[in-house]
């Protein structure tokens, strides 16, 4: 290298390690002035800063007295100090050698007194200094000359700070990727396996309603079990994902406890040993209705009575349910599930709360599970703002309690009881589909309703019956070929300007999919596997629901105005002239359509795009666009066909508004 | 100064045209590119606009004949709608001052029309 100026040894890697920082030219920082100030108040000096040297430049990253940002290399006394492993001082310039004749001693910044530390970064790469400097001659004491390698130092600390704190968001942002991905993974692939799932439990359950031999119902009765448990265990990991990914929410809603309990005492009763007393002990003055979430506690004691059960042999299983404390708007009531089991080991009482740990190793050969039982009981509770509490000694028996606060449930608020009967009619269904088991699995569900069904295999077969016949309702699949439950749903509301009943059916369990469906216009949601009953209720809910009139389109006709130059009889002129051509041009473009005319359709979408324009009708420009895209390459896709229909709805309502002003 | 429009949907041609006349520009508009060419060749224009896509003649050929037949260097700005037009016109070097893409904004188009008459001054 050529230069004016001394270069240390180490100059490649010392530049190497500057640039690591990122520190060149960035804005001021309080930090790294505060502790210029410092060094102008310890030292008692007028000028004072904190610079880094790169190739050509000191460049002040903070600086008192100075009043430039930068100075060229070859001028600054720095250059000088980065070669010294301890601080330079130079009490009088005047009677310095090096730097009597220098121009900034005797003129430019006029330096009679120079103090400058090194710093050093961690590695020892001198990267810039820390300075005090002074008109007039002087010299530090001691403590002076401490305070500045100690602020030196915290320089230092500082920019390693900034780099690790960079360093850190930089693998939040990865961590972060990663947990968005495996959460994906997970929806997609519980969706997978709870397809199929769906299909074995449904017809299981179908088959199990057909007259059957005793031991077809056995085998029967096996495949429904089996079924089931594999739903459970898919469920489990599905919710520990969603508990993580920060994504469950516990609902607030009025249901019947006592109903809930018993509901839960009888699903596991068929579980007990024969040794075992199963008992439901509740208080008296134990409230029938509370405000909560009826399905997460469900969950909670299905978990730890099951667990109860499974790990005693002989004595009782106890679940009770106590009131603590009541105030004027809540209960805090005490659940308790007791058994006379084998126990959990003292050293082993927090690491059952672990996923996939259970007291022993061998216990998951022993007594099956996933192990992540406990582990979601106690992340529900705790996301119901309480704490599970266990106490357990081996050989004798285990009990696991908490305490919930519900709200108390006003007297409108009172679960009503259902109404009986299906006094819906006969109501004509459309389900779209794509799963063939699913299909029929729907189908004879729908029938035993007792209402009629039509099937379509894919969004756009819906929309296409939905236009030709009259239905009273629609069930929609969320993931299907061609268009999805959520494209069709937007088309049928925003383009065809139905207000027809859609409830949507998936698998998917992912929270925020629920108001997806809803954003995208569908009146209510069905998990599948779907209970009949569930169904049926949902069914007569959206069919006794009044249903909004739909939005209008709003035409801005800011550009128009922007182009008219505020003259209204232009503007109206224009609008004229779109209401006369662009239906005809539509036209033109479903004709053209019908002839497989692709030359047509392009020079039409074309010329149409230039008009919707004006009107600012973004979503048909884009639309067109595609279109005459698609056209040029001289094939017509079904997402052409699509977007023509689309283009002819919406011009057609935008005629309609336009006529109406 | 005057201006040639051509430009083939009418209702974007006749805003465009109101919108400039209003700004003071006098401006003949043509709807099809053959006859703004014919107008080109037998009228003086201080600035040429066109859609990149017309029937009979495109914006393209307009620009070529202006440049390589006719040999002016009167400004021209090429409206383009699409993206892959717009590539398109980016690789080839066919003497159009600007290009501007739909929808047009009336103000960046009175800048840039501005900006390429008063370097011409």
């Amino acid at each position: 290298m050529n230069t004016d100026f001394p270069l240390p040894d180490n100059e490649l890697q010392r530049l190497a390690a500057l640039r690591r920082y990122n520190i060149l030219d960035t804005l001021p920082d309080h930090a790294f002035d505060d502790a210029t100030k410092l060094v102008s108040y310890i030292c008692g000096v007028p000028i004072a800063h904190i610079s880094f040297i790169d190739e050509a430049r000191q460049w002040f990253k903070s600086e008192i007295g100075i009043g430039v940002s930068e100075v060229p290399r070859e001028i600054s006394f720095c250059q000088y100090t980065i070669l010294e492993s301890e601080m330079v001082e130079i009490n009088d310039t005047f009677l310095n050698d090096k730097f009597k004749d220098d121009p900034n001693v005797t003129g430019g910044f006029k330096i009679r007194f120079y103090a400058g530390i090194p710093l050093t970064t961690p590695d020892g790469y001198n990267i810039g200094t820390l300075c005090a400097l002074d008109h007039v001659s002087k010299e530090l004491n001691e403590n002076q000359r401490n305070a500045l390698s100690i602020i030196a130092k915290h320089v230092i600390n500082q920019l390693e700070l900034g780099t690790k704190n960079i360093e850190l968001d930089r693998q939040k942002k990865i961590a972060e990727r990663a947990v968005l991905a495996k959460d994906s993974f997970l929806a997609n692939m519980s969706h997978e396996i709870r397809t199929p799932l769906n299909a074995i439990i449904g017809f299981t359950d179908l088959l199990a309603q057909t007259k059957l031999d005793e031991v077809q119902e056995d085998y029967v009765d096996s495949v429904q079990i089996a079924g089931e448990n594999l739903l459970l265990i898919i469920n489990d990991i599905l919710d520990l994902s969603k508990i993580e990914s920060g994504n469950l929410t516990i609902e607030a809603a009025p249901f019947n406890l006592k109903k809930t309990l018993k509901h839960v005492y009888n699903l596991l009763k068929v579980k007990v040993p024969k040794d075992v007393e199963f008992n439901l002990f509740l208080d008296a003055d134990m409230p029938e209705n509370v405000v909560g979430d009826q399905g997460r506690l469900n969950q909670i004691l299905v978990n730890l009575i099951g667990n109860a059960l499974k790990f005693t042999n002989e004595g009782e299983v106890t679940v009770s349910v106590k009131n603590v404390e009541e105030t004027e708007d809540s209960y805090a009531l005490r659940f308790s599930v007791k058994d006379t089991g084998i126990g959990i080991p003292k050293d082993k009482l927090k690491s059952i709360f672990e996923r996939f740990t259970q007291a022993e190793d061998s216990t998951t050969r022993r007594f099956g599970g996933t192990g992540l039982g406990l582990s979601i009981v106690k992340q529900l509770i705790e996301l119901h703002k309480a704490e599970i509490h266990v106490k357990s000694r081996e050989e004798v028996g285990s009990e696991f309690f908490f305490v919930f606060t519900y709200k108390k449930a006003t007297a409108k608020e009172a679960v009503s009881k259902a109404a009986s009967g299906n006094n819906l009619g006969k109501l004509k269904i459309l389900l779209c589909e794509d799963n063939i088991l699913n299909q029929k699995l729907a189908a004879s569900v729908i029938q035993n309703f007792g209402f009629e069904l039509d099937i379509a295999t894919n969004g756009e077969e819906g929309i296409e019956l939905l236009s030709k016949n009259t239905y009273d309702l629609v069930l929609m699949d969320l993931q299907m070929p061609v268009k999805d439950g959520y494209q069709t749903t937007e088309y049928i509301r925003n383009e065809m300007n139905m207000t027809i009943p859609i409830i949507a059916m998936t698998a998917h369990s992912l929270v925020g999919e629920q108001e997806r469906c809803f954003k995208a216009g569908m009146d209510a949601y069905v998990p599948k596997p779907f209970k009949q009953a569930f169904l049926l209720k949902t069914i007569k809910t959206v069919m006794t629901k009044d249903v909004d009139a739909p939005q209008k389109r709003v035409i801005d006709f800011s550009f128009l105005e922007e182009m008219a130059c505020g003259d209204e009889n232009f503007k109206n002129e224009m609008i004229g002239l779109f209401i006369e051509k662009i239906p005809e041009q539509s036209e033109q473009l479903l004709e053209a359509l019908k002839n497989n005319d692709h030359e047509t359709v392009r020079r039409t979408a074309h010329n149409m795009k230039s008009s919707i324009d004006i009107f600012m009708l973004t979503d048909l420009a884009l639309c067109l666009s595609i279109i005459e895209e698609e056209a040029s390459k001289g094939e017509f896709t079904t997402e052409i066909a699509d977007k023509i229909n689309i283009v002819h709805c919406g011009i057609e309502e935008v005629v309609k508004v336009l006529k109406e002003l | 100064m005057r201006i040639i429009l051509a430009e083939d949907n009418d209702i974007l041609r006749k805003s465009l045209s109101f919108f400039l006349e209003s700004k003071g520009f006098v401006v003949d508009q043509f709807s099809d590119g053959k006859d703004a060419l014919e107008a080109i060749e037998s009228n003086h224009y201080d600035l040429i606009l066109t859609d990149i896509n017309m029937p009979g003649v495109s914006g393209m050929e307009i620009t070529q004949h202006v440049r390589q037949s006719i040999n002016s260097d009167i400004p021209i700005i090429i409206l383009t709608s699409s993206g892959v037009e717009q590539t398109e016109l980016d690789s080839f070097d066919i003497g159009a001052n600007e290009f501007i893409a739909k929808p047009i904004s009336p103000a960046v188009l009175l800048v840039r029309i501005n900006k390429l008459l008063k370097t011409r001054a």
